[in-house]
Parts: C-alpha cells; sequence; structure tokens
C-alpha cells in the first residue's frame, strides 16, 4: 500500500476547505486585537521610525 | 515634525555607539537599476515590435520571439526589479534598525553575484537554454547560483537585525523578512530538476503537478518579488517623502499578516479550467478575492499617509510618482481577484488582458515606486542637488501617458481576442473559425504599444541622464555621516501593557525577530502544504489514460527544440471544456495525457493557436514549410521564421542523456530504449524524412532538429485518439500516473 492510497481514501482534499475556514477565523482575530487596542501610544511611536531614522549624531552628542 | 518621542529614546546614562551607513552598496545597486531597467525595457521593445511585425526577428535565432520573451521578463523582474529591491532594502534596513549592514564583504558578494547572474540570464536564454517554466526559465546552474546569493543576502539581512540598536522592527523590515523567506521557498521547490546535462534538466515534476507547482511559484513571485518588498518600500519612502508617519501602524499590522496568509494560496487561479481538478482552482480563485481586501488596506494606508501633504504633490515628482504607484498598485490588486473569478477567467485566460493586467501593475506599480524612490535618493546617495527637477517632472509625464497608451491598447487587444475566440454565428459555428482572423486585428494595437513602450522607456532616459547629471555634480569623495544610538537593551519581561486587547502581543514579536521569521515561515509553508499534499497524494487528481505513453526518443528531442525556441510562449497546450475551444481544437484536455510531461508546456497565452491536439491535423511537409516561412501557410501569421531548424544537427549524445534523466524520473521507457535512444530517434528520423521527401519536400533532414520537432508535433494529443474507447474505459483508474 503507498502513502496516496492512504491519503486517497482520506478525502484530503477537504483539509484545504478546513484552512481557509481556520484562515478566515486568525483574520477576524487578528482584527479584533489590533483595532480593539486602546494603548494607541506604541503604534504612533512605532509610525515615527522611519521619520527619526537618518539625522547625523550631534557632534556634542546631545549635552550642549 | 518631531521626533523626541520616538521608541528607544534615549535615558542620559546610556552609553551612545557611534556608527556609519553603508551607502556604497546602495549606490552600486541603484545604478545597477537604472542599467538594467534601460536593457530590459529595450528588449521589451524590440519583442513588441517582432509582435507587430515579424520582420523584426530578422531571421536571427537569438532575437527570435520565443527566445527573447523570458529575457525581457527575467530582465525586467530579476535585474531591474531585483536591484531597486536591494536598493531599498539596503538604504532603509540599515536606517530602520540603527545599525551598518552586518558585513560589507557579503553586500559586495551580493551586489556581484546578482549581476553574474543577470549577465549570466542574458547568455543564455538567447541560446535557447531555458527550462521553460515561466520567471523560472534559467537553467540549473544559475537556479544554484540564485540560491547561494539569496542565501548571502538573507544572511546579511538577517545579521544586520542581530547586530541592530533599535528594539522594533518596522514594518517595512517585516515584509522585507517576508520576500526572504517566501522567496527561497518558492525558488527551491519550484526549481528540483533532474540534471540532463551542463545546461539542460527536466523538472521533477510532470504535466498537472509540474503546474500546479509552477503557478505556485509565479503567482508567489509576483506575490514576494514585485509585492512585499516594494510595499516595504511603500511603508518606508512615501512617509519619508512626505514627511508624515504612516497613515495607520494597525492597518500595517492587518496588511501584512493578511497578505502572508492569503496570497501563498491563490497561485491556482492561473490554471481555471484547465486539467487541474477544480477543487484547487476553486480554492485559488477564493482566496484571491480574499486578497482584495488586505489589498486594498495597503492601497488606503499609503495614500493617506498624505493626509494634509497633497499640495505636495502638485510640486514633488517623488510624491507624484509615489501616489500614481499606489493607485496603480490598488487598481491591479482589484484587477487580480477579478481575473481569477472563473467566469471571467474563462474568458480572459490566454487572451492579452492578462498582458495588459501584468503591465499596469510593473510599470505602474514596480515601475513608479522604483523612480520615485531613486529620485528621493539620488540628491542623498550623491551628496548633490538632482541635476533637474523638470525633467523628473516630464519622466513622469511621458511615463503616464505610456502606460495608458500600452494598457488601453493591450486590454483592448485582450478583450478582442477573447470575445473573437469565443463568438458564434446564427448557425451555431464558430464566427471565426481561423485562428489569424483575431491574429490581424490585433496588429493596429500592437504597434499602439510600441508606441506607450518607446514613451515609458523615453522616460527611463531622462531619469538615467538626471542620475547621471546629479551623480557627476557629486564630491569626488562621499562624506560618512557619523550616527550615534545606544546598544540594544535587553526585551523586558512587560514592556508595554499587554494582553489581547492590546495587541501587545504584536508589539512583542515586533522585537523578537526569530518569533516573528518563524511565524512568517509557518504561515508561507502550512498554507502552501494544505494544498501541495492533496495534490501529490491523491490519486484521483490525475486519472490515468491506458493510451497514453512516453515520448519517442526522438519525440523528446523535438520537445526540447521545442522548449529552446521558446514556442510555449506563444502557443498553449491545453483544451479546456468550454465549447469554443472544443469546437476549434478538439476534445479537451484530460489530466492524464500530461504525465510523462516533465516539464508541462501548457503555456499561459495564446499569440498563436492552441497545439495541444495539432499532431496529424496537418502532413509532415506542412510543418515543414511553416517552420521554414510562416507565410508560405499561413499569409498573414506573425510567427518567427525557423530556417535553422532545417540545418541544426540532432545532437544525439543530447538524446541518450535526455531518455535517460526521464527515465530517473519514472518516465516507464524500457532498458533497450535507454541505450538505445540515439538508434531509436535516428531511425524514426529517417522514416519522417522519406515522407517529407515523398510529399515533395527537401530531402536529407533526417538528422536534423526540425525533423525532431515535426515528430514531436504530430505526436501532440494522438494517443487518446489511437483508441478513444480503449481510453475512456480506462479513465477513472486511479493512481499518480508514475
Amino acid at each position: 500500500m503507498k502513502l496516496a492510497d492512504v491519503v486517497s481514501a482520506m478525502h484530503f482534499n477537504l483539509f484545504a476547505q478546513i484552512a481557509l475556514v481556520i484562515a478566515l477565523a486568525g483574520f477576524a482575530t487578528v482584527v479584533v486585537s489590533v483595532f480593539l487596542a486602546r494603548n494607541r501610544e506604541p503604534f504612533r511611536q512605532a509610525s515615527l521610525m522611519p521619520l527619526a531614522d537618518d539625522r547625523p549624531a550631534d557632534p556634542t552628542g546631545g549635552r550642549a | 515634525m518631531t521626533t523626541a518621542t520616538v521608541a528607544g529614546s534615549v535615558g542620559r546614562n546610556e552609553r551612545m555607539e557611534q556608527f556609519v551607513y553603508d551607502d556604497a552598496v546602495v549606490r552600486l545597486f541603484l545604478l545597477a537599476t537604472l542599467v538594467w531597467g534601460l536593457v530590459g525595457m529595450l528588449v521589451g521593445i524590440v519583442i513588441a515590435l517582432e509582435l507587430a511585425n515579424p520582420v523584426f526577428n530578422l531571421g536571427l535565432p537569438w532575437i527570435s520571439f520565443g527566445r527573447l520573451r523570458p529575457l525581457h521578463t527575467n530582465a525586467v523582474i530579476f535585474a531591474f526589479a531585483g536591484n531597486a529591491i536591494f536598493t531599498g532594502v539596503y538604504y532603509s534596513t540599515q536606517r530602520l534598525l540603527k545599525a551598518r549592514m552586518w558585513s560589507d564583504g557579503l553586500s559586495r558578494l551580493h551586489f556581484w553575484g546578482w549581476q553574474a547572474i543577470i549577465v549570466a540570464a542574458a547568455l543564455t536564454l538567447p541560446l535557447g537554454i531555458t527550462q521553460s517554466k515561466e520567471y523560472a526559465e534559467l537553467e540549473w546552474p544559475i537556479d544554484i547560483a540564485i540560491a547561494l546569493v539569496w542565501v548571502v543576502f538573507s544572511v546579511n539581512v538577517f545579521g544586520t537585525i542581530v547586530r541592530r540598536r533599535e528594539r522594533h522592527l518596522y514594518v517595512a523590515i517585516w515584509f522585507y523578512i517576508a520576500t526572504l523567506v517566501a522567496i527561497a521557498v518558492l525558488h527551491i521547490f519550484n526549481n528540483l530538476v533532474v540534471v540532463a546535462g551542463p545546461f539542460k534538466s527536466y523538472s521533477i515534476y510532470a504535466g498537472v503537478q509540474d503546474a500546479f507547482m509552477q503557478w505556485w511559484y509565479g503567482h508567489n513571485a509576483v506575490a514576494f518579488f514585485l509585492t512585499t518588498p516594494f510595499l516595504g518600500m511603500m511603508y518606508y519612502f512615501l512617509p519619508k517623502a512626505a514627511d508624515r508617519p504612516i497613515f495607520s501602524y494597525r492597518l500595517s499590522i492587518l496588511h501584512f499578516w493578511t497578505l502572508v496568509f492569503i496570497y501563498i494560496w491563490a497561485g491556482p487561479h492561473h490554471l481555471h479550467y484547465t486539467a487541474l481538478p477544480a477543487w484547487a482552482s476553486t480554492l485559488g480563485m477564493l482566496f484571491s478575492v480574499m486578497l482584495w481586501m488586505p489589498s486594498w488596506g495597503g492601497m488606503v494606508n499609503g495614500l493617506l499617509t498624505l493626509r494634509g501633504a497633497w499640495h505636495k504633490v502638485t510640486e514633488d515628482p517623488v510624491l507624484k510618482f509615489f501616489v500614481v504607484a499606489v493607485t496603480f498598485y490598488g487598481m491591479s490588486t482589484f484587477e487580480g481577484p477579478l481575473l481569477s473569478i472563473k467566469g471571467v477567467n474563462a474568458l480572459s485566460h490566454y487572451t492579452d488582458w492578462t498582458i495588459a493586467h501584468v503591465h499596469a501593475g510593473a510599470l505602474g506599480w514596480v515601475g513608479f515606486m522604483v523612480f520615485g524612490m531613486v529620485y528621493w535618493l539620488l540628491p542623498r546617495l550623491f551628496q548633490a542637488e538632482l541635476w533637474s527637477k523638470r525633467l523628473a517632472e516630464l519622466h513622469f509625464w511621458i511615463a503616464t501617458v505610456g502606460i495608458l497608451l500600452y494598457i488601453v491598447a493591450i486590454y483592448a487587444a485582450g478583450l478582442t481576442q477573447g470575445l473573437m475566440w469565443r463568438a458564434f454565428d446564427e448557425t451555431g459555428r464558430l464566427a471565426y473559425p481561423d485562428f489569424i482572423e483575431t491574429t490581424v486585428r490585433l496588429l493596429p494595437m500592437y504597434w499602439v504599444r510600441v508606441v506607450g513602450g518607446v514613451l515609458y522607456i523615453a522616460g527611463m532616459v531622462l531619469c538615467g541622464v538626471n542620475a547621471l547629471m546629479t551623480w557627476r555634480r557629486g564630491p569626488a569623495r562621499y562624506a560618512e555621516s557619523v550616527h550615534e544610538a545606544p546598544a540594544l537593551r535587553p526585551l523586558p519581561a512587560e514592556a508595554e501593557p499587554g494582553g489581547f486587547k492590546h495587541a501587545a502581543w504584536h508589539r512583542r514579536w515586533e522585537g523578537l525577530p526569530l518569533t516573528f521569521s518563524v511565524w512568517v515561515a509557518v504561515a508561507v509553508v502550512t498554507a502552501s502544504l494544505f494544498e501541495i499534499v492533496p495534490m501529490f497524494l491523491i490519486g484521483s487528481n490525475v486519472p490515468t489514460i491506458q493510451a497514453v505513453h512516453p515520448y519517442t526518443p526522438l519525440e523528446l528531442a523535438g520537445r526540447d527544440v521545442y522548449v529552446a525556441e521558446g514556442c510555449n510562449n506563444c502557443h498553449s497546450q491545453m483544451i479546456r471544456p468550454i465549447r469554443a475551444e472544443t469546437m476549434r481544437y478538439g476534445e479537451y484536455s484530460k489530466p492524464g495525457e500530461f504525465v510523462y510531461d516533465h516539464p508541462f508546456l501548457w503555456g499561459s497565452r495564446r499569440i498563436g493557436p492552441d497545439l495541444a491536439r495539432v499532431g496529424g491535423k496537418y502532413p509532415d511537409l506542412w510543418h515543414v514549410r511553416h517552420m521554414g516561412d510562416p507565410r508560405s501557410t499561413t499569409p498573414q501569421s506573425i510567427m518567427p521564421a525557423y530556417p535553422w531548424l532545417a540545418r541544426t544537427p540532432i545532437k544525439w549524445s543530447a538524446v541518450e542523456r535526455g531518455v535517460a534523466a526521464q527515465a530517473t524520473l519514472g518516465v516507464p521507457y524500457t532498458r533497450e530504449e535507454v541505450t538505445g535512444a540515439a538508434t531509436l530517434a535516428r531511425a524514426q528520423g529517417k522514416r519522417i524524412a522519406a515522407a517529407i521527401a515523398q510529399q515533395g519536400g527537401p530531402a536529407g533532414l533526417e538528422e536534423t532538429e526540425l525533423v525532431a520537432l515535426v515528430a514531436y508535433l504530430q505526436r501532440l494529443g494522438t494517443d487518446i485518439k489511437k483508441s478513444s474507447t480503449t481510453a475512456a474505459a480506462a479513465m477513472g483508474g486511479e493512481g499518480t500516473g508514475r
């Protein structure tokens, strides 16, 4: 008996449809988690990262 | 814009580390982007001319359409877009992580290794050295080089992540990680082959399964090479250019994970109504439709970043390019799901509609993202003011008009093709039974495409001039700015108020690159396995047909010629179960007919007619005349002539190696067929050559590639014709077909 015989008998293509439902549930979970977040400050700080990355060092080391 | 509150603000007693960024490698990649972009698009103009008038093929093998088309696609995707990706990644990664690249040596090895791969592609593809799979045409030695260079790139990026001074990975870095992981998986598994010579190999997969793997790769090459890295660049460069933070960081979290989880499933929509099992193509369609939402989430996030800054768009060519790029991203990612719906796909597939869709994405989204980034980087990298802002503005308008001319003409061509192919007259017969009637109708639109392409490339020339002059304005020796930041601190156990409601789990992942990368890999691999395992292990996916036998050694040699000349770039070998197709081409194609096809050759467009059942349709002499001069048999044909096939001798050693390699893959050749492949091929060649001479054709063709190609073409689709009753009885038997 080959692995293909075993899998063929399992109607394994149903698993892909189950995965579709799992993916939708995962999506809903992430949406709820991210958009229910009340503390938005960390997100705001993170969004500023590209704007803060390219300044050369202050020759006084910021102590002037 | 204040940046004082940015995450990771420094305490007074922390020791500051000083560092400089490696911008030299960014300059190299940027210049390579422009050079290869010009080359790739020039080749695009040449093949556009060849389609408008076959005289532009010049009768030369190495510039015929079938060989140059893969060079165009590979050059634009891997040379132009690839070098642009590396430009953006090397520039932004260092700054977002506050660290110089992990190894200057690896950066240089990456740069020169990638350029060597591009040169190897530019040499081998025109010589007909190809695996035939779209966007994966390069042969096995180059594939190994690509894998090695990708490892170099990945080690360098992950090494930089490890050495970073910024705890949190910004959203752009997530997209880069997804690119690194997914492209490695896709490239390796789609290019698994058995070697049959120094520059010849056969896919380990056959027929239906090979088609599935190819479009799993092909679609996700678009996803993870032409989308995710450019989204990463959008999330970095668009806020920089607009001097505004991204509209919604939370939306970017949703955008990223949904894109990574969903995209990988969508590949089978490229194979609707083919011999692929319906469950797979339906699944591909469902996930493709779902993709619309995350894609538009990204588009909305990009465009709304410009809130309060729209007035800048009128003055700044960088923002102009970015706005149009993101708009094209939105259009393409709406059209993609639309095309994946089976009813729409029945009309659009194999037509130029797909070509228009691809070019809206490539020229509009990818191209304009690249140009926006280039114009933003030029003054910063070359430490001089941009030579001419007006020239950049002119580039923008010329390129925009060029894209519009291109895609409007080709959308019209695609719809014309699709509607003419399926048109019936009042008696129920095909309204345009001769394929050439539909081809001729497209020629004016093909000329408009040439004009659009010339405009787009003219814009690129302007960009090149601007880059060159800005470079010349720069200093002889570039100043290296010193930056400083505190060393990375350990992640506190409870860094932020947490729990599910605050999405603190994601904030934590953003500081844990290994965990983050593992989840990306899980998303890519799990989704792939859900489709791949059933595809390979359920026997009923590919019912065997007893009448289907392996190709003879000469037919296999002819198949290799078909692959080398790139015939699959214009001809499909897949008749869909649609009335207009079965009336035009014959019985629809069955999965079991392709079990010995390493690789599959179903094609993806029909510049010429389908060839799945061309075997026996014409006498051998017709094929000989058609190959020598297609206009002699079909007066208005746009097919290139292949006079060299009648002069090129068959390489008998390659025939023997080919049959042996196919036997290794499980094709049931007998030991006598393997050891005597050349002898068997010679004998069949003599028979065919004699028949051609008897029909009034030229003599002395028995050892030429032309005879091998005729043998292959005359075999196509004939197995189930030979014994249709036997075949029908045999269908439904289960097994992998091996």
